[in-house]
């Protein structure tokens, strides 16, 4: 029992990554109908950016760590940049593309997939080495149900939860937000409408970047390596994630990352090679049983 | 006994009848048409003539077998075969090869002779390329044959898809919207082609269509449906002078209207 | 024309002798060595792997992203049959028998997962070919015998350039044959409209099903080759970057054109050798003209181009078969 809820927050854990990182690939999808391969380096670009950016903080540090307020203006930096890097890419690479067949779009992903990872490593003061991740604050243990909770995990947990609902609200009460629902429903009629398109695509690229720089120090504080190759699996294991919960549906990329992230933690005790596997045994089963994921309802062809 | 004979069929969306209790009996030979305003259904008939949509209650019989259930192609090898209303062709194949494609279902080459390009399976690419040739003659498309389908004029386009459905040698034709966004010189040319092709080929033939002018002189009954009901059919002249039909196309208050003022 | 004709039926093999004949002379006189003949090796299974994956993706217009799953376990399927099974039988026909067993093992596979899967549509398909080529890596890594996560040493080195040359060739030409026949225009009409294709009497699962075991064939063919060419395989050598790398082909190349996924295989197999010299910035830099092509060249370097001996015209079908009898031609002189 003990066991069971130890894994159960290191799944948790791994799952909130995963659900950051789907709901980046889940509104892009939704909006552009693309799946953008490259997602998974955002996550990178966040972590290692994060690393940067704290020890250009250093001198703010209080012994090893740094305080609240600090951790808080890093973390608020290194999301402003991965947006801003994700929407870089858009107008650069995707936008050119939006009108010629999905296909394209998504080799191009990958295009842009192997630069993000094989430019930073060819820049002198990156380079392929992994590095260890700073520990942004001094984690306390918490005893809970016989199992132990870090603080860093306890709050990179409510990070996650709390930014997913923030997102949420955005999607659903703001204006920007009906304008996204708007453009993912219909671009053309949604341009009609006075809607700048390009100003709400490039904004759900900034919001998907900025989300997974989160899930990039979520990460990287739950497994303190960095490198520039980190975002290649787990860029596929929350497509996976957005897929199984129905790609394009918000609620369905967090139900699918955190229900990968618990199954694979839960696998991965029985057998470490297993654990990779069961991710996607799982994701083939459920769309066996329902074609469109969890949360995702099919689209019938008219005739 | 008749060719195709369709009793009490029905089908919901969700809580809506689209289709209501529909019944129709097609002899050998005949050229039905089934008309009604925007949305009362006629598409929805042919998807489930097709096997598009499974209706929810009712029977298909084509020459007395019961085709409910089955797969859209296993109605197209009993001999079923349609067009559609928003053209549908392989767009990025050349003409000849879209009527060649509904041949599918007659082929008889194997893999391992299409793998090796055998003799006798050039053989029986020729005689089928000289098929297909005379089938494009017929309908006005020889000189066409090597053109991509997208690259074809939209009244090309329509009569390419009714190539391609005889191309499956259908017992039963069906022709969803056949002129539909057709300037009237091509309307005419149509006009004159659905009778020929009915004559030529010896099929039975249900259209599809909203224009009265193009079914009246060209359909042997009419079918009148509206909002998923058949409220008249008969012959043209009766169908034409039905109270209940005018006030389907024109609107309640004609009638009233006119009753009003006589 | 009879001369004419000949020279037609037999010019693309001439072409590929030739290209055996060169590279065997250069290396005769030293100008090239074993890597670059290796890299050429390379080309030539990544170019029946492009083919048979654009057999699925250009010409029936699904959507695998797992090819490299099918890759591996013909990879494995042969390697258990050449060095495991007849470890101590050194002789052509075990190495055929091996290939034929890898394509056989990933033919299986294909029909495994395509059977349910093919129902799926689009980019769901896709998410499960990935999800398969990524279960059988794991798999992989699970079995003890066949050297698990540390993989398979000590292949025999079977695989030279004539042989890959040879597979390479018959690949091409069987699915040139393919794509002008019946077969093939039941795949295209899937792509264009499936919708229309069943209606029109083309039974899309079962045709369906076909393109994807023949392509997967050709990958376990393909697969075989490779562990024949490098001796020592390992589940992480058939990742998913695998597979992408064959979908860059692909689409670099121009889908739906045999002769674009001989182009895309080829170039983008030997352009990072030619970036050698940039060290570091070298796959950075093959990024970026990757990108470059796809945006100023969306339908690839070859898409909608074919060249003469990869189609079939129609009007060839009138020609007189070079082969076989002619007693058609021999009744209309009459």
């Amino acid at each position: 029992m003990t066991y069971f809820f130890q894994y159960l927050i290191y799944g948790l854990q791994l799952g909130s990554v995963y659900a950051l990182l789907a709901l980046g690939y889940t509104m892009v999808y939704g909006i552009v109908g693309m799946i953008n391969f490259a997602h998974g380096d955002f996550l990178m670009i966040g972590a290692l950016g994060t690393y940067f950016i704290a020890q250009a903080f250093e001198s703010f540090q209080v012994g090893s760590t740094y305080p609240m307020l600090i951790i808080g203006l890093i973390i608020l930096t290194a999301m402003a940049g991965t947006g801003v890097i994700a929407s870089g890419v858009e107008a650069i690479a995707y936008r050119p593309l939006r009108n010629k067949p999905r296909m394209i779009a998504l080799i191009t992903a990958v295009g842009v997939s192997m630069f993000l990872e094989n430019f930073p490593r060819a820049l002198p003061f990156i380079g392929p080495n992994p590095r260890s991740f700073p520990t942004l604050f001094q984690a306390k243990n918490i005893d809970l149900f016989g199992a132990t909770i870090t603080t860093t995990q306890l709050v990179m947990i409510v990070l996650a939860v709390v930014t997913m609902a923030v997102l949420y609200l955005v999607v659903n009460k703001t204006k920007i937000g009906s304008q996204m629902r708007a453009v993912s429903m219909d671009k053309d009629a949604a341009s009609l409408m006075g809607i700048n398109i390009n100003k709400v695509i490039s904004i759900t690229f900034f919001i998907g970047g900025a989300l997974a720089a989160v899930s990039g120090i979520c990460y990287a504080s739950a497994y303190p390596q960095v490198d520039v190759y980190m975002g290649s699996w787990l860029g596929n294991m929350s497509f996976v994630s957005a897929v199984l919960g129905g790609i394009g549906d918000i609620r369905g990329a967090m139900l699918g990352g955190f229900i990968l992230g618990i199954a694979q933690i839960f696998a991965t005790a029985i057998n470490s090679t297993f654990g990779y596997a069961v991710g996607f045994i799982i994701l083939i089963i459920i769309l066996l049983v329902k074609p469109a994921g969890i949360m995702g309802r099919l689209v019938v062809e008219k005739v | 006994m008749s060719l195709l004979e369709v009793k009490n069929l029905s089908i919901m969306f969700g809580g809506l009848c689209a289709v209501d209790d529909f019944n129709l009996s097609v002899e050998k030979g005949e050229l039905i048409a089934v008309i009604g305003p925007n949305g009362a259904g006629k598409t929805t008939i042919f998807n489930m003539l097709t096997g598009i949509y499974r209706p929810t209650s009712g029977s298909i019989s084509l020459d007395g077998e019961n085709l409910v259930g089955l797969k859209p192609y296993q109605f197209a090898k009993k001999g079923i075969t349609r067009t559609f209303q928003n053209i549908r062709l392989f767009s990025n194949a050349t003409v000849a090869d879209n009527v060649k494609m509904a041949h599918t279902l007659h082929n008889d080459q194997g893999l391992l002779k299409c793998l090796l390009r055998l003799p006798s399976m050039r053989r029986s690419e020729r005689a089928l390329d000289e098929k297909v040739m005379e089938l494009l003659d017929r309908l006005g498309l020889a000189d066409k044959a090597d053109l991509l389908a997208k690259n074809l004029p939209y009244g090309d386009q329509r009569r390419l898809e009714i190539a391609r459905a005889l191309m499956t040698e259908p017992k039963l034709l069906l022709l969803d919207e056949p002129v539909a966004g057709m300037i009237t010189a091509e309307m005419e040319d149509m006009a004159k082609l659905v009778p020929q092709i009915r004559k030529d080929f010896g099929i039975t033939i249900i259209l599809i269509e909203h224009h009265m002018n193009f079914v009246m002189p060209i359909a042997d009954r009419i079918k009148v449906l509206d909002f998923g009901r058949t409220i008249a059919e008969g012959i043209p002249e009766t169908v034409q002078k039905d109270p209940k039909v005018i006030e389907a196309y024109l609107g309640g208050g004609y009638t009233k209207n006119g009753n009003a003022g006589s | 024309m009879k001369g004419k004709k000949w020279i037609k039926a037999v010019y693309p093999a001439a072409i590929v002798a030739l290209i055996y004949l060169l590279v065997t002379v250069l290396r005769q006189l030293g100008i090239m060595n074993g890597y670059y003949n290796q890299v050429l090796m390379f080309a030539g299974i990544n170019i029946m792997m492009t083919a048979s994956l654009n057999l699925v993706n250009g010409f029936t217009g699904q959507f695998c992203i797992g090819h490299a799953g099918f890759m591996s376990l013909g990879a494995y399927g042969a390697a258990i049959v050449t060095g495991m099974l007849f470890k101590h039988t050194d002789s052509i026909f075990v190495f055929l028998l091996g290939l034929f067993a890898g394509g056989l093992a990933a033919m299986a596979a294909g029909m495994l997962i395509g059977l349910p899967s093919l129902k799926l549509k689009g980019d769901y398909l896709a998410i499960v070919t990935l999800a398969f080529g990524e279960i059988v890596r794991a798999l992989l890594r699970l079995v003890k015998p066949i050297g698990g996560a540390r993989g398979m040493i000590g292949i025999p080195g079977y695989a030279n350039l004539g042989w890959i040359l040879f597979f390479m060739a018959l690949t091409l030409f069987l699915l040139r044959n393919l794509i002008h026949s019946p077969f093939g225009r039941a795949f295209i009409a899937i792509r264009d409209n499936e919708v229309a294709a069943d209606a029109m009497g083309i039974n899309t699962t079962k045709y369906k099903m076909t393109s994807f075991c023949i392509a997967a064939f050709i990958a376990g063919v393909a697969g075989g080759l490779y562990a024949h060419v490098i001796s020592f395989i390992q589940p992480d050598n058939f990742s998913f970057t695998k597979s992408a790398d064959f979908l860059v082909y692909l689409y670099a190349g121009g889908s739906g054109s045999l002769t674009g996924s001989v182009v895309g295989a080829t170039l983008l197999t030997i352009l990072p050798e030619f970036l050698r010299f940039l060290a570091d910035w070298r796959l950075a830099v093959y990024a970026v003209i990757l990108v470059l092509v796809m945006l100023y060249r969306s339908e690839g370097l070859c898409g909608g181009l074919e060249l003469p001996f990869m189609r079939i015209r129609r009007k060839e079908l009138y020609e007189e078969p070079l082969f076989g009898k002619k007693e058609k031609g021999k009744e209309g002189q009459a």
